[in-house]
């Protein structure tokens, strides 16, 4: 079963790979996108009159949006492209069961979305002279952990919606940038209003990326990470359950409305 | 199980679409009304009809992309609705067109991947998509990208991709479509080839003689309906005992020779199709003898440029059933 998920694994990761190479879209997705997310932070940093931007909130945060951006952009785009191209029918008429290959292929997207991280923080580290001396390198990873689960379980219950119908796809859109702002991907989240720190505690990804910036600032207490990872970890899972529950619904109704050959 | 491989009892299948953005009113469409038919195992079946018939939604509920509004379908003995994934295990199906491929991967990594989805362990996999490349002729070209294919390129590989899990019932949904005639002839023995590996097809098209070469049985139907059920020979004799003359002629005697044809006192149906500069009469009549005796002035006129006699395709029987449903 490991081996078999493993190899769905490595021959949808090839199958994604191969569709977006030397594609432009996903250069631009990957790498531009994110860049101009930093530069924006910065400027906006300096207006309000800090002599040195916050790199983890500037540009580190900007490759966290980018990472977002693109699951976002990348679930709506495979969907589209799978029903555009009559795919999706041959996809799900095999005995794979669909929420297994929606699911490896959001890994797929979140994981791919890391090269944004990563960029952001090599320019992090080489451009901004940013040192790595202060960082709690175990908490940084297990909260990144987090951020990938979280985003993935998202990823996954919004592809219900846009497998439900073609029509859904610009509302999952629409909620790229309110997510990132609850969030706080590019600040901290305390400067929000009260009511929307309330919204955004039901995403996993704000409670992880809190560990994550505070790795980075290089905070100690284990207490302050047992909290933000616990919930990541049981949001995600309230996501990932919901979105399970939800697959099976979806795979009576689309094959109730035809909705998954309309184009 | 009984020797049926597909089992169709009275399905029905509607679907029910919004009218306009802000009414709340919806509309049903009614594709497939209460069909019966089965299916031999080892049979090619043949679903004939015109566009927006029925078939292939028919088709898509034995896949089990759809499921029936109302009816029961077992297809090898399972219910489509309820035993969803074994049925998936061991079934086929194309779906006629350029979709349903990765365009930008090969035809062997589009063959991987679904080698992947249809749960073939790495060497079965790798072992029989080289066995499938080879029976659609595409083992010089697995490694190119598939929208550099043709149209017949992209056809077999379809039918590779229905294959690979060597099912038992496969389902080509107008396999032929957009193909020339060379590659639709060499994907017609493919067809062929399967029948002799004990295969069970439902094949659906719109090509008469497609159907009338390869079915062993064939339904028609129209408006979601099955109008006629037989094997090609005995759906020839629901119409036999008519000739047929095909004639072409200068389009400005068109009117005449149908006034001279309209005063035979015989039952004859006439229809008349373009032939670029001249117009091409199809008669078919019981009295072949009195509708011969008026060509003849024709043919002296010098304005007959061909005249054929034959008895009947399945094209006329097709046409004369479905056109007679529509009177």
């Amino acid at each position: 079963m490991i081996g078999r998920m493993l190899r769905l694994f490595w021959r949808q990761m090839n199958v994604q790979l191969q569709i977006r190479t030397f594609n432009l879209y996903t250069l631009l997705l990957l790498f531009v996108q994110p860049f101009v997310f930093s530069a924006v932070g910065m400027v906006l940093s300096q207006v309000a009159g800090n002599q040195k931007p916050d790199l983890v909130y500037t540009v580190i945060g900007g490759g966290i949006l980018g990472m977002w951006s693109g699951l976002v952009f990348s679930s709506t785009f495979d969907i589209g492209r799978d029903r555009r191209d009559g795919t999706l029918e041959f996809i799900i008429g095999s005995p794979t069961p669909y929420s297994v290959v929606e699911a490896v292929r959001t890994l797929t997207n979140v994981l791919t979305g890391l090269v944004s991280l990563l960029a952001a923080f090599l320019v992090a580290v080489l451009v901004f002279d940013y040192t790595l001396d202060q960082v709690q390198v175990l908490p940084a990873l297990v909260s990144l952990l987090l951020i990938v689960a979280g985003m993935w379980a998202i990823g996954v219950f919004l592809a219900n919606f846009l497998v439900w119908s073609r029509l859904s796809g610009s509302i999952v859109e629409f909620f790229e940038f309110p997510v990132a702002v609850v969030c706080g991907f590019m600040y901290p989240i305390r400067i929000l209003p009260e009511w929307m720190q309330a919204i955004s505690a039901v995403f996993p990804i704000r409670w992880a990326l809190e560990g994550l910036q505070a790795a980075l600032y290089g905070v100690s207490d284990m207490n302050f990470y047992a909290g933000r990872w616990g919930m990541a970890l049981a949001l995600g899972l309230l996501f990932w359950l919901t979105a399970h529950w939800m697959e099976r619904k979806v795979h009576d109704l689309i094959r109730v409305s035809g909705e998954m050959s309309s184009i | 199980m009984s020797n049926n491989a597909i089992e169709v009892n009275q399905l029905h299948k509607e679907f029910t679409t919004r009218v306009g953005f802000w009414s709340g009113r919806r509309k049903t469409t009614v594709a497939v009304e209460d069909i019966s038919f089965n299916v031999h195992q080892g049979e090619l079946f043949g679903l004939l009809g015109p566009n927006g018939a029925g078939k292939t939604t028919t088709t898509k509920v034995l896949s089990t992309l759809l499921l029936p509004t109302r009816g029961s379908v077992r297809v090898l003995g399972m219910d489509v609705v309820t035993e969803t994934r074994t049925v998936r295990k061991r079934i086929g199906f194309t779906f006629g067109g350029a979709r349903g491929l990765y365009g930008r991967l090969s035809g062997h990594d589009n063959l991987r991947y679904f080698a992947e989805l249809y749960g073939l362990e790495p060497a079965l996999a790798r072992k029989r998509i080289a066995e499938m490349l080879e029976v659609v002729d595409l083992t010089e070209r697995r490694n190119d990208r598939v929208e550099n294919y043709s149209s017949g390129m992209v056809q077999r590989l379809h039918l590779a991709r229905a294959l690979l899990h060597d099912p038992e019932l496969i389902y080509l949904d107008e396999p032929t479509v957009g193909i020339d005639p060379v590659g639709a002839r060499e994907l017609r023995q493919t067809i062929k080839n399967l029948i002799a590996l004990k295969k069970t097809i439902l094949l659906t098209t719109h090509y008469m003689a497609e159907a009338e070469e390869l079915c062993d049985r064939i339904a028609i139907i129209n408006h979601g309906r099955i109008i006629a059920l037989d094997t090609p020979a005995s759906l020839k004799r629901q119409v036999s005992g008519d000739t047929i003359f095909e004639i072409e002629i200068d389009a400005a005697l068109l009117d005449e020779l149908q006034r001279q044809l309209q005063l035979i006192n015989h039952r004859l149906t006439i229809q008349v199709s373009e032939a670029y500069p001249n117009k091409k009469v199809n008669v078919r009549t019981d009295q072949p003898e009195a509708v011969l005796k008026y060509l003849t002035l024709f043919i002296s006129s010098g304005h007959v440029h061909g005249l054929e006699v034959r008895n009947h395709s399945l094209e006329d029987v097709y046409v004369s059933i479905i056109q007679g449903k529509q009177e």
